[in-house]
C-alpha cells in the first residue's frame, strides 16, 4: 500500500487527463447530443445510437490510445499518463462497493438466490463446454483450463487466478484475454440495440448481460449503456448483483478447473495441488466484502432512505451517492477504454479464438434466450 | 506475438490486456489484494466525505 502511495503523484497526469474527459463529455457533449437536431430529430444521436457518457467515456479512452497517443507521444500509452490510467479498475472497484448503497438485504437475498442459479449453471456449462472445445481443437491443457475460467466466470482476473494453478505461460493468459477482450468490446456495443429492440425491462437487461458477458467492467459498461441511471431496479443495478455472485465463484471454478488439470498428471506430481480452502483464502476477491459492507450499513439506515419504488424518497446521502458513483463510473471506464488496444488485440487468433468465440457467443445468446424465458419469474429489486 | 514477447511476459497477477511486461500492468498495486483493500479504502474515504457534506 505504501508502494501505492509513493506512486501516485506520478499518475496525476493521468488522472486528471481522465477526469477532463469525463467533464467535457457530461458537460458539454451529452447535453450537446441531446438537442442537436439531425435528420430533422431532436436527440438523434442517443435516439438512434443509444450514446451517453458511459460509452462516449469508452470510446474517449479507446481514440486516445489507437489514435491520439501513437499520433503525439509515438506510442500507445505514453509515461506520462500510464500510471494514472491504472488507477481505472480502483475507480470501478470503488464505484462497485459504492453501489451497495442500492440494495437492501432483502434484496440481496430476493435477487441473489435467482442470480446464484443462473450463474452457477452457466459458470458450470461454460467450463465443461471449453475443456470438450479445447480437446476437440487440439489446444494444449494449460491453455484450456486459462480458457475455461476466463469465459466462464469473470474474464481478466479469472484468467489470470487461473493461470499459476495449470501451469500457464503468459502466452497462454495473453491469448485467452485478448480473445475475451474483443468479444467482451463488440457485446458492450451492440447489446443496447438488442435490449432496446427488443424492448427488455431494466430486470431482464440487467439479469442477460449480468450472466451472458464475461468481464466485470464491461458488464458494467453493457448495463450503464442501456440505462445511465444509478438506482434501485436500474440496469446496472441488477446486472451487479448477477456480477457480484460471479465474481464470488472464482475460486471454486478455479478449484475445479485445477482438480481437471492435474487428474492427467501423476500423482506425485499433483503436490502442488492447493485444495478448495487455501484457493478460498487466497482468490476471495476482498472488494466484494466492501460491497457486502455498503449492503448492510444501507439496510441498517446509516444513509437514510434509499428511495425504493412505492417508498419514501431517496436521502440527500444516498442522492449525493449516486452522483459520485456516476463520476467514479465514468472515470473508471474512460480509463478501461484507454486499454482497449486494437493492435493487442489483433493477436488473438487461432484456436483459443475460435474456442473462445464459439463459447463467448452461445453463452451470450443462450443468457438471452434463458432470460426471456423465465422473465415472469425474476423478481424486482 | 513473438517469442521474446512470450518468454518476457508478466507472471500472473499483471492483469494486463494482452500486453507483456510489468510497465503494462493494469494496476498502480502490487496485486489484485492491495487493489482491493485500496477499493475498500477510497470508498470509505468518499462515503465519509459524502455524510459529511449532508449532515
Amino acid at each position: 500500500m505504501l508502494d501505492f502511495v509513493k506512486k501516485l503523484p506520478r499518475a496525476m497526469p493521468g488522472l486528471i487527463l481522465i477526469v477532463a474527459t469525463l467533464y467535457v463529455i457530461r458537460t458539454w457533449i451529452e447535453p450537446w447530443m441531446a438537442s442537436a437536431v439531425i435528420l430533422g430529430q431532436k436527440g438523434w444521436l442517443i435516439k438512434v445510437f443509444h450514446l451517453n457518457y458511459i460509452l462516449l467515456g469508452i470510446i474517449a479512452g479507446m481514440i486516445y490510445r489507437n489514435l491520439l497517443f501513437p499520433l503525439l507521444f509515438k506510442a500507445e500509452m505514453p509515461e506520462l499518463f500510464a500510471d494514472g490510467f491504472k488507477l481505472s479498475r480502483l475507480l470501478i472497484k470503488t464505484g462497485i462497493i459504492l453501489l451497495g448503497s442500492l440494495y437492501t438485504v432483502q434484496a440481496i437475498v430476493t435477487l441473489g438466490a435467482t442470480a446464484i442459479f443462473l450463474i452457477g449453471a452457466f459458470v458450470a456449462l461454460t467450463i465443461v463446454m471449453v475443456l470438450w472445445l479445447g480437446k476437440l481443437f487440439g489446444l494444449d491443457r494449460s491453455m484450456t483450463g486459462v480458457l475455461a475460467n476466463a469465459l466462464s466466470i469473470c474474464g481478466v482476473s479469472a484468467a489470470v487466478a487461473t493461470a499459476p494453478a495449470v501451469e500457464a505461460k503468459g502466452s497462454d493468459v495473453a491469448y485467452a484475454i485478448a480473445t475475451i477482450l474483443g468479444f467482451g468490446i463488440a457485446t458492450m456495443f451492440i447489446s443496447p440495440f438488442i435490449g432496446h429492440a427488443l424492448g427488455l425491462t431494466d430486470l431482464q437487461y440487467g439479469a442477460w448481460v449480468g450472466t451472458g458477458i464475461l468481464n466485470s467492467g464491461q458488464v458494467l459498461a453493457t448495463a450503464l449503456a442501456f440505462n445511465p441511471k444509478v438506482e434501485p431496479g436500474s440496469a446496472v443495478a441488477v446486472a451487479e448483483i448477477w456480477n457480484i455472485m460471479r465474481v464470488i465463484s472464482i475460486p471454486f471454478a478455479v478449484f475445479a478447473v485445477t482438480v481437471w488439470y492435474w487428474s492427467a498428471k501423476a500423482s506425485e506430481q499433483a503436490t502442488e495441488r492447493k485444495g478448495l480452502g487455501t484457493l478460498l483464502v487466497e482468490k476471495f476477491p476482498l472488494f466484494v466484502l466492501g460491497f457486502i459492507g455498503m449492503v448492510l450499513l444501507t439496510s441498517l439506515g446509516a444513509f437514510g432512505d434509499v428511495g425504493l419504488k412505492g417508498g419514501p424518497p431517496a436521502s440527500a446521502t444516498i442522492k449525493m451517492l449516486r452522483e459520485w458513483m456516476q463520476w467514479v463510473f465514468g472515470f473508471g471506464l474512460v480509463g478501461l477504454g484507454a486499454y482497449i488496444s486494437l493492435k493487442e488485440l489483433a493477436r488473438a487468433g487461432g484456436a483459443p479464438l475460435k474456442v473462445g468465440l464459439i463459447v463467448g457467443t452461445t453463452k451470450y445468446v443462450l443468457a438471452l434466450l434463458v432470460v426471456l424465458a423465465i422473465k415472469d419469474h425474476l423478481v424486482a429489486l | 506475438m513473438t517469442d521474446k514477447t512470450r518468454d518476457d511476459l508478466d507472471q500472473p497477477g499483471s492483469e494486463t490486456l494482452g500486453s507483456a511486461g510489468d510497465k503494462h500492468k493494469m494496476t498502480l498495486f502490487k496485486d489484485d489484494r492491495q487493489e482491493d483493500l485500496g477499493a475498500i479504502a477510497l470508498s470509505i474515504l468518499l462515503v465519509l466525505l459524502v455524510v459529511v457534506l449532508t449532515t
